[in-house]
């Protein structure tokens, strides 16, 4: 495993996607940079509209009809995913080597196919393998997600199925093709809490199994500091720090991560009001100048309106795009919520949650 | 699932008899009975009180009233003679069947007259209903000059060779035959009497109206059950029992018993049968056209395909159909197309095709619409988004996913449209004067039919409730999602 440590599996070089929304241009993805290492779990967090989706998006050629890859390169086997233009190029990455699990297994599945012939299906259309050579392989994969009576539930549809249980075979199509790259788009947001943990672990045991690199889009903090190895914040089309995952959780250095980390919800104290970052994000119609999240910080210094910051190094892993790294700036300290976060953090959720459990 | 198919079929029945009741009453009490002579050419032949007679008779007949006239109510008098005329107990019985609710109406010559009494809403709905239903039976047939008649149901082989169920004693002779018209199985046990026809067909029952076939006879080589052999016009299917004073001697020539009243062979089909021919055909010409084309925009939404579908959906939604029709005779007119249907008749293609263009073309535009619709929406669902990133090519995810969910809904009405052909298309079938139903229930409005509206009535609410049931029936097929339960609240 230490040998895979510094192969990448896949990079993406200062990619801009644009949108054309009536009339008008969107930029949702602002050149960004970064490097998949082989085998790692990456969590790329964010809030709503940062563009976590769209940029995982790119990889498997599945942005909306009006959005492109403007510029930059998709680095995978060799490949450069961004020059991809037809539907036959995408086949032979899509679904084969880079699958995506998305956030709905509700509505994840077609409700008027049987399971077995939507697992058989991707088995004998990538693998070229008989309709009883994918039976079978179909009923062992359910099994290994966890479907008891898998044979019999072979015929069955989904809506036979509970949410968990539907999530298991969206799972189970996902790794039918044994892919490089598995992207679980929020895979636990529409699943209860009991459920979250089951399929989380599921994920993790099957990333080790099956040898793929994940990489998570969420917003839950939890989920994050359980599964990930690095972790990529995301905000306004850009990545504005990343790093290993204790790294972002202990020693934050983006006023954005500190506001993200200390909006988590189990470090409210009783009678106070709970964190939240004040504004809105930016607007992507226009070009956003300096730093995209400065009207919004408590940190900000005349520079952050004036010229976009560079990614500055932390430590070998760790790289934070904030002026505040500058040796000129002065010199602050995250809030006091976040300090010793990790302390607080167990001391919270010792009584149960999934956050200790890592 | 039967439990709610036998559910539902309850309800349906006690849905169409309830539409019935309300039009029975309506047609009966709503609309002056004196109209209904408007078109009875044989009114002119009565003066005085046999015009009066010949009114009450007809409305007696229709089903409105209860009509009395001396003869019968003198009929239980001692002295009868005396009581046609007005005299002995007259008065009496007369009294007797005031105190019953009747009323006496005296005739111009002053000296009798008759007593009559309405319906009331709910007898006028008892009435029909009671005679509604006819089951055939071995003991229906009364004839005291035949007092040998056997009463049983027997196997035998019909005229064409095929076996079938007789029955002797019964109104029918052959109770269930096998022949070569859909739906190849027939029967004669039941049949539902809805009265005769007046004033338009006077005279035949309006279930033979639409049932019968149209035009000329038809003569076939057949031989009858006494061993000729000879060329006829009779349908020996339809053999009902004659009383035996009125068989004659051609009728003991064919046939060895007294079932010897039999329909013709007709050269066309009849009014169903037009109807039903043509609305079958053109809904699969509709079909054929309409689901391919709303795929095919679908899949290609925005480009020239489904702009050019738009353009042609909004073209026929816009044109009045009348004035379509009339174009589309235009133009068959450019083909030698004929004008009208009974120009060349039921023998040549000619005659269907411009009609047959103009239904199925007339049905398409809301088709096309609505599949391309439901491709859409489901296109745009998230189980299809998960079948492209599980990389499956945009055909595949049409062919074996969207399509089977988008044609869920369509499958639902095409029962519908099958069983509806029945009824004909109004329109089309008064422009190229098709002898079809169609016109069937406009005019029997207009000539105050009113037997024939409520024959019609019956058939379509029976046949809309049925195909409504029949394509949920479908639905659990095509959607494993749906399963029909008598459960309380199920789905």
């Amino acid at each position: 495993m230490e040998d895979n440590k510094n192969n990448i599996i896949l990079s993406a070089k200062d990619v801009v996607v644009k949108f054309k929304v009536r009339e008008r241009t969107l930029t949702a993805i602002r050149r960004v940079s970064f490097d998949f290492p082989e085998g790692k779990v990456v969590a790329i967090v964010g809030e709503s509209g940062s563009g976590k989706s769209v940029f995982t998006k790119t990889f498997t050629g599945m942005l909306d009809i009006n959005g492109r890859i403007d510029s930059g390169e998709i680095l995978f086997e060799g490949q450069d995913l961004a020059k991809f233009k037809t539907e036959k190029e995408w086949l032979t990455i899509r679904g084969k080597k880079i699958a995506t699990v998305f956030q709905d297994p509700m509505t994840s599945l077609n409700p008027v196919r049987t399971i077995g012939y939507q697992i058989a299906e991707v088995i004998i259309k990538h693998q070229g393998k008989s309709k009883e050579e994918a039976k079978k392989e179909a009923i062992s994969l359910m099994e290994r997600v966890g479907i008891y009576d898998a044979e019999r539930r072979y015929d069955e549809y989904p809506f036979q199925y509970s949410g968990g249980m539907r999530q298991r075979i969206v799972i189970a199509i996902a790794l039918a093709c044994h892919p490089k790259i598995l992207i679980c788009d929020e895979p636990t947001t529409a699943l209860d809490v009991t459920i979250q943990a089951q399929i989380i672990h599921l994920i993790k045991d099957l990333s080790k199994e099956y040898g793929f690199t994940t990489i998570y889009i969420t917003h839950d903090l939890g989920v994050v500091a359980n599964v990930a190895d690095i972790v990529a914040v995301m905000y306004g089309g850009q990545i504005i720090e990343y790093g290993n995952v204790e790294e972002i959780f202990y020693n934050p250095k983006h006023p954005y991560t500190w506001g993200l980390l200390s909006s988590l919800p189990q470090l409210g104290e009783k009678g106070h009001e709970l964190f939240a970052i004040r504004g809105t994000p930016p607007s992507l119609f226009e070009e956003i100048k300096g730093d995209a999240f400065a009207p919004r910080s408590d940190y900000a210094m005349k520079i952050d309106f004036e010229e976009e910051p560079p990614f500055f190094k932390v430590s070998d892993t760790h790289f934070a795009k904030t002026w505040l790294l500058d040796p000129r700036a002065p010199k602050v300290d995250p809030p006091e919520t976040i300090q010793n976060l990790h302390e607080k953090m167990v001391a919270i959720t010792a009584k149960g949650g999934i956050y200790g459990e890592r | 699932m039967k439990r709610y198919v036998l559910g539902r079929l309850i309800r349906s029945i006690i849905s169409v008899c309830f539409v019935l009741s309300i039009t029975i009453v309506m047609v009966y009490t709503m609309i002056p009975r004196e109209k209904i002579f408007q078109t009875d050419t044989s009114l002119g032949k009565y003066k005085g009180d046999a015009l009066v007679n010949y009114k009450y008779n007809i409305w007696k007949d229709l089903g409105y009233l209860d009509f009395v006239q001396p003869s019968g109510i003198c009929a239980v008098s001692e002295n009868y003679n005396s009581c046609v005329n007005g005299g002995a107990d007259f008065k009496d019985l007369v009294a007797d069947y005031e105190t019953r609710g009747y009323t006496y109406v005296p005739y111009e010559n002053g000296v009798t007259g008759f007593v009559t009494r309405d319906y009331p809403a709910y007898e006028l709905i008892w009435n029909f209903f009671s005679n509604l239903i006819e089951v055939d039976n071995p003991w229906a047939v009364q004839d005291a000059e035949n007092e040998e008649l056997q009463r049983s149901y027997y196997i035998t082989t019909g005229s064409n060779g095929m076996p079938a169920v007789a029955c002797s004693g019964c109104k029918h002779k052959y109770q269930l035959y096998i022949d070569s018209n859909f739906p190849f199985i027939h029967q004669n046990v039941i049949s539902l009497d809805f009265g005769l026809s007046y004033p338009t067909f006077n005279g035949l029952e309006t279930m033979d109206v639409i049932n019968d076939g149209q035009g000329q006879v038809v003569q076939i080589e057949q031989t009858f059950p006494s061993g000729v052999t000879q060329r006829s016009a009779l349908n020996q299917y339809t053999c009902e029992y004659k009383q035996t004073s009125t068989l004659d001697h051609l009728d003991t020539q064919k046939f060895t018993d007294n079932y010897a009243n039999c329909k013709n062979y007709m050269e066309s089909p009849s009014m169903v049968g037009t109807s039903y021919l043509f609305g079958i055909i053109a809904l699969i010409i509709a079909y054929v056209i309409a689901l391919p084309a709303g795929v095919t925009m679908a899949r290609h939404k925005d480009r020239w395909q489904d702009k050019l579908g738009i353009v042609y959906v909004n073209f026929m939604i816009a044109v009045p159909s009348l004035a379509f029709i009339y174009f589309a005779k235009w133009i068959g007119r450019l083909f030698q197309m004929p004008e009208k249907f009974p120009e060349l008749g039921f023998g040549d293609v000619k005659s269907y095709i411009l009609p047959l263009i103009i239904l199925a073309l007339l049905s398409t535009s809301s088709l096309i619409i609505w599949m391309r619709r439901y491709m859409i929406d489901q296109s745009n669902s998230d189980y299809v988004k998960f079948a492209r990133a599980k990389g499956l090519s945009e055909k595949e995810i049409f062919n074996k996913h969207i399509l089977k969910n988008a044609i869920i809904p369509i499958v639902n009405g095409i029962p519908q449209s099958v069983i509806l052909c029945i009824s004909g298309s109004v329109i089309t079938e008064s422009v190229f004067a098709i002898p079809g139903m169609g016109k069937m229930l406009p005019d029997s409005i207009k000539a105050l039919n009113n037997r024939m509206v409520i024959t019609l009535t019956f058939i379509f609410t029976a046949l809309a409730v049925i195909s409504l049931l029949v394509g949920d029936l479908l639905m659990t097929v095509v959607d494993p999602r749906i399963q029909l339960t008598a459960k309380k609240g199920g789905k």
